[in-house]
């Protein structure tokens, strides 16, 4: 892939911290990214990836930061942009929030870490949990050369030290499912997918062997046991602990799992799934006098489930006013500085049905500006179920002490990408 | 870059540093080190107090340690002197018990990037190869390459290279990864990596132990292996199916990449691989970063170059999120408009529409012409919503409008009717540039049918002393010129005001001379004005087909998943996706200046210019020496785009009508008509015949809808053959099929004609005029009034008459198959 440098830059582009892995490129080449990049802005021509004679610059931007590689081949650019990702992860496990303030209050674990997640261009240790063996951010307390040698780095369970110890073992899994949906002005649904994470919080003692079944439909179909619903799952993504050659030849998730936070895996369900929440919406808009907006939204789930913290988001035009609402629950808010409606409902129970009016006004001298035609936006929160119907059927622990543990799990369905264009 | 009270800080920092007090005490002494690297990362320059920082490098603690190494490392280069006291203290840490600190100090050894110091540094790398540590060992490896980055002239002892490759066998997968990396570096010359059979299939079997940059690595240098047998070829493949459908975009495209160099040969195993790896293509495409995001449709981009109906079925997925940044939009559209087919044109249409009106200008514009693309093959449709964004009065849409309507109308002269009824009253929306000199165009092309067109062109004559466009005025003049030719009456008068400002009060030469060439034109008569103003136009009953022929995988291989894809210029992608002929004769580049004119020695020249591969055979005797029939295939590259046919079409009729007076033996191409009886055909829809034609290699590039009469198809195909001799002999043969629906009487006269003309012809006459004499009897026997034959029209160049006549029964075959298909 060969990077040649990496740098972090604040928003006016001045370089907060920096490595030169290769060498040979200028590191001043940098001075000249803010002024193409807002050079391509300006003629609308803005892109990933941007060239000044034979230096191309690929960068993302994360809060307020750019990260940007430079290189002067024809490297393999999803890689790189995979890489720098992979940098925010990274220093986003380290200081919880990536931004300017953190890289300059911790730059010389940035220092640190830069040297160590790759080398002479190359990605080398870039896995998290074991770099924060041995570069911690406690940096102050004086070590004296350190003489235990991490472990990880050479250890056949890269992921795992020896040695932990809990006095209660848990195990607490998290399958949290968020729908994505588009649906069209007219009310057809255009495209609609499932986004699967399945996280572990491990409370376990010593090097545990796990064992995670699944209602996968795969697998009821290599078995030839059919009982009840199963998942059809697509793109499955898993942690590096799970063996994928007993997932390959018999479907079986075994792993040996990290200690504490971990996502285990992901998966993607792409069928055509009915929007949980429903939404009609009738936007009037009066010349020069008046906008007039009224929502329905339909809990299209189970009765007995329940949608928390849901929150309609109803564009409305930027020069409105005075704005004016009644809602059969919940309560409406005005955002102007997002031109937005919010209405929030705490908890909204299946197959119900609520509707909210809103009234504003619109200056007499109209706006000459074309305005954008942003959709509606739902979010939303529904414990104690998934979509796609995937359940946990057992998670066994075998651990050579012998010990109990207790594998608790828990299922959230959230919105996703959740967005319905509305003919205004 | 200065910074206010810099040296204040340095000399500060100095003090700090040289102070025993601060220097005993090790947290103190950490601390000012660690001012010293803000300072330093802050910009300012702080190389004064490198060798204060040297003597802090001797220390146990290594926080410290890399702290002055990162110092180290950055001015290292001002100071090569001081910088060998730093050798020292690194060499005495390569011994260091802590495989840490040991890997630390050979990688800022290496990291100095001072060549005085190579001679220092390569005995503790050579022994980093063989320490117990595999954190050690990965850093000497890689070390090996950046020394000979450095000296890139110097050798690097062959006994190394050989360690490094031994070390291709290291147990731990890094290193193993970090070998490979560095060998290509080292022997960059020689073309890296030897790849021979046991290293492919070592690194293949442990692809598993590395992680995903490790994979992409090994699977990017296994692309230069080439398979001794084919039961290798399959068994490599079989092991990477799982890492083709892996969930990492990157690891996945690095497999296929492998998988269409290693199969390069092997078209069928190519396109399989294609096929399998859409799924995670498409997924990649809706991938949370946009930067993948926009990678991976870019690579579909590549893809659907080759197998243009592959994502047909998922064209919802390239529907533009609200929140996507515009180069996404921009690429995805781009795609929307090659997967358009039947069934989804009208989502497709319906999406794009709301496009149009973007806040984004450039979103707004780009979808617009991705309808006009569409509309070549889907024209009701899309004038239908192009007509309708006028109404909105909106100067950027209003401008790409009329632009796109202006390519469009050239494609498709049959959309003319609808376009100059659109366009009254546009001029008062317009204000750009591009947008008037588009109007001005379609005014002067075709404004006999628009009524307004001469006051419209007044008003912008009148205000011409104002115009600052030099595009604008050029275009005003050519537009009232042409106007002239079919109003005169109300167009005269303004157009002699014109001239007269533009000859005598414009400063610009350019201008000037283009009046006063049409003001001579003028004086050489009416009929010559004409001539040179109004050229010729295509047939309106024709519209092209927007699909073109599937290139071969091997055209972009070469850059597939590298940066390539992802910076070719969107403009450049869409003009090389598809010959559009659109500025062609309006601003005709320089390469296509076919005219008429042009002599038929010239056609050869450009021919085999455009294939190398191509030997002209230069007498028609080659030809004829070859009629001991030698397989025929056929094939669609070089391509053909519909403004080259039209040009080598007409001059090649031009040709064939004069030839029949005086016939000299200057150009050595074949004239062929035809008659199949196979009327069915013309019930086909456009799309069916085209695939009917794509299977066996013969591109369609125009038709006629179906049920029109006269119905017409015209193609081209190249046709090869190996001679004794091995050069492969190739010839482009252009097609037309006419129907005219009173082909009976024709045929019967054509036939007697034919069987004249038979005789006469000699051996060096390039006229072949045959008749499929079964055809006609049969036509003539059953007696049927309503059976219609289709008059099949062909043009070889250079001649070969084998190759001729075995196309012209592939083409029969094909003719009929459809046909009894639709009976």
């Amino acid at each position: 892939m060969s990077a040649s440098a990496i740098f972090v830059l604040d928003l006016k582009g001045k370089v907060l911290i920096c490595r030169n892995y290769k060498g040979d490129v200028d590191m001043s080449e940098i001075d000249r990214f803010m002024h193409l990049l807002m050079q391509h802005e300006e003629e609308g021509l803005l892109c990933p990836v941007m060239s000044h004679g034979n230096v191309h610059f690929m960068w993302i931007k994360h809060s307020n930061l750019y990260l940007v590689a430079t290189t002067n081949k024809n490297s393999n650019a999803s890689l790189v942009y995979a890489f720098l990702y992979k940098l925010v992860e990274v220093f986003t496990e380290y200081f919880k929030e990536l931004e300017e303030e953190s890289i300059q209050d911790n730059f010389v674990v940035v220092y640190e870490l830069l040297d160590e997640l790759m080398d002479f261009g190359f990605p080398q240790t870039t896995d998290s949990k074991i770099l924060q063996e041995y570069i911690t951010q406690e940096g102050a307390k004086l070590e004296v050369a350190k003489s235990k040698v991490p472990t990880t780095v050479t250890n056949a369970v890269s992921w795992r030290s020896e040695g932990i110890k809990y006095k209660k073992n848990e195990v607490f899994i998290d399958v949290i499912e968020s729908i994505n949906v588009l649906v069209n002005a007219n009310g057809s649904v255009m495209s609609s997918d499932i986004v699967g994470s399945i996280k572990l919080k491990t409370m376990l003692s010593g090097m545990p062997e796990l064992r995670l079944g699944l209602n996968d439909r795969v697998l009821f179909g290599l078995t030839g046991r059919d009982k009840g619903k199963t998942v059809m799952m697509e793109d499955v993504k898993f942690h590096q602990c799970v063996r994928l050659s007993r997932f390959e030849s018999d479907r079986t998730i075994s792993f040996i799992p990290p200690d504490g936070e971990s996502e285990l895996m992901s998966y993607r369900i792409n069928t055509h799934v009915k929007p949980l929440i429903w939404i009609e919406s009738i936007i009037e808009k009066f010349s020069h006098s008046r906008v007039e907006i009224m929502v329905k939204a339909k809990g299209q789930f189970k009765k007995q489930s329940v949608a928390n913290n849901v929150e309609v988001r109803v564009p409305v035009p930027s020069d409105a006013d005075s704005p004016k609402f009644k809602t059969s629950t919940g309560n409406a808010k005005y955002v102007p500085e997002k031109n937005l409606v919010v209405w929030t409902i705490k908890s909204f129970p299946g197959g119900k049905e609520f509707l909210m009016r809103a009234h504003f006004g619109l200056p007499s001298v109209e706006n000459e500006e074309m305005e954008s035609k942003p959709p509606i936006t739902v979010k939303f929160e529904i414990p104690y179920f998934t979509v796609s119907g995937i359940q946990v059927r057992y998670m066994k622990i075998i651990e050579k002490s012998g010990y109990q543990a207790l594998p608790w799990v828990r299922y959230i369905t959230q919105s996703g990408d959740y967005q319905l264009r509305t003919n205004v | 870059m200065p910074y206010l009270g810099g040296e204040e800080t340095v000399r500060e920092l100095r003090r700090a540093l040289s102070n025993p007090n601060v220097q005993s005490d090790p947290l103190r002494y950490r601390n000012t080190i660690l001012k010293v690297i803000r300072t330093m990362s802050q910009g300012v320059d702080v190389s004064g107090l490198f060798s204060e920082m040297v003597k802090a490098c001797a220390t146990v603690d290594v926080v410290q340690k890399k702290l002055v190494y990162v110092f180290l490392c950055s001015y290292a280069t001002l100071n090569p002197e001081l910088s060998l006291l730093v050798i020292n203290s690194l060499r005495k840490d390569c011994q260091d018990p802590n495989p840490m600190v040991r890997s630390l100090a050979l990688r800022n050894m290496t990291n100095l990037r001072l060549p005085s110091l190579v001679e220092y540094v390569e005995q503790p790398l050579t022994a980093g190869l063989r320490d117990r540590a595999a954190c050690v060992r990965r850093v000497a490896v890689l070390g090996w390459a950046k020394l000979h980055n450095l000296q890139p002239s110097s050798e690097i002892d062959a006994a190394v290279v050989n360690e490094l490759y031994s070390l291709l066998r290291d147990p731990d997968p890094v290193v193993m990864v970090n070998c490979l990396r560095a060998l290509e570096e080292i022997l960059k010359e020689e073309g890296g990596v030897a790849i021979n059979k046991p290293i492919t299939h070592h690194l293949l079997n442990r692809l598993k132990e590395c992680d995903i940059w490790g994979q992409c690595e090994v699977l990017r240098v296994l692309q230069r292996y080439r398979p001794q047998s084919e039961d290798e070829l399959f068994d490599i493949l079989s092991l990477l199916d799982s890492f083709l459908v892996s969930p990492h975009p990157p690891v996945m495209a690095a497999t296929l990449s492998l998988f269409l160099s290693v199969s390069s040969s092997l078209p069928a195993v190519s396109l399989a691989a294609l096929e399998r790896v859409s799924g995670p293509l498409l997924a990649a495409c809706g991938s949370g970063s946009r930067e993948m995001r926009f990678a991976a449709v870019c690579h579909i981009q590549l893809l659907l170059r080759s197998v243009p109906g592959l994502l047909g079925v998922h064209y919802k997925r390239f529907f533009c999120g609200y929140a996507e940044p515009a180069y996404i939009k921009e690429r995805k559209m781009q795609v929307l408009v090659e997967l358009v087919n039947d069934e989804n044109v009208a989502m497709i249409l319906d999406e794009l529409k709301g496009y149009c009106t973007d806040v984004n200008i450039d979103t707004a514009q780009a979808a617009i012409s991705a309808i006009g693309r569409i509309g070549r093959s889907y024209s009701d449709r899309c004038l239908q919503i192009l007509t309708g964004l006028l109404g909105l009065k909106q100067d950027h849409i209003t401008s790409a409008v009329v632009q796109t309507m202006r390519d469009l109308v050239w494609v498709c002269p049959q959309c003319s009717d609808t376009v100059c009824l659109a366009l009254e009253g546009c001029e008062e929306t317009l204000q750009d540039i591009q947008g008037r000199q588009a109007l001005l165009w379609l005014l002067g092309v075709y404004g006999e049918r628009i009524s307004s067109a001469p006051y419209t062109l007044e008003v912008l004559i009148d205000g011409v002393r104002s115009e600052a466009s030099l595009g604008i005025k050029m275009e005003l003049l050519t537009a009232t010129m042409r106007l002239f030719l079919c109003r005169p009456a109300e167009t005269q008068d303004m157009l002699g005001r014109l001239l007269h400002y533009c000859i005598e009060e414009e400063t610009d030469m350019c201008m000037r001379d283009q009046a006063l060439l049409y003001y001579h034109l003028l004086h050489c008569g009416i009929e010559e004005t004409r001539k040179v103003l109004q050229g010729r136009r295509s047939d309106p009953s024709l519209g092209v087909l927007i699909g073109r022929p599937a290139k071969p995988v091997s055209q972009w291989a070469r850059c597939f998943n590298t940066l390539e894809p992802l910076s070719q210029g969107a403009v450049e992608a869409e003009s090389a996706s598809r010959g559009s002929p659109e500025h062609m004769t309006y601003n005709p580049k320089p390469n296509a200046d076919l005219s008429d004119t042009l002599s038929c020695s010239h056609i050869q020249e450009i021919h085999s210019g455009s294939d190398n591969a191509m030997r002209c055979s230069d007498s028609s005797t080659d030809g004829l020496a070859s009629s001991i029939t030698a397989p025929l295939s056929l094939c669609l590259s070089p391509a053909v785009s519909p403004e080259d046919f039209e040009h080598l079409w007409l001059q090649r009729q031009a040709l064939h009508t004069e030839r029949g007076a005086e016939k000299i033996e200057v150009v050595d191409c074949a004239w062929i008509e035809e008659c199949v009886r196979c009327p069915a055909v013309l019930h086909c829809s456009p799309q069916s015949l085209q695939a009917a034609m794509q299977l066996v290699n013969i591109q369609t590039l125009a038709f006629t809808p179906k049920h029109t009469l006269p119905w017409r198809v015209y193609l081209y195909t190249h046709t090869q053959r190996s001679h004794s001799t091995d050069a492969p002999n190739t010839t482009l043969i252009l097609g037309e099929l006419l129907c005219t629906g009173e082909a009976n009487q024709k045929a019967g006269v054509k036939k007697g004609t034919a069987d004249s003309e038979a005789g006469a012809e000699g051996k060096e006459d390039q006229l072949v005029r045959k008749e499929m004499v079964a055809t006609a009897d049969r036509l003539s026997e059953d007696g049927q009034e309503e059976e219609e034959g289709i008059k099949v029209t062909l043009n070889q160049q250079p001649r070969d008459d084998d190759a001729l006549r075995q196309f012209l029964t592939v083409l029969t075959t094909v003719l009929n198959t459809l046909s009894s298909e639709k009976d």
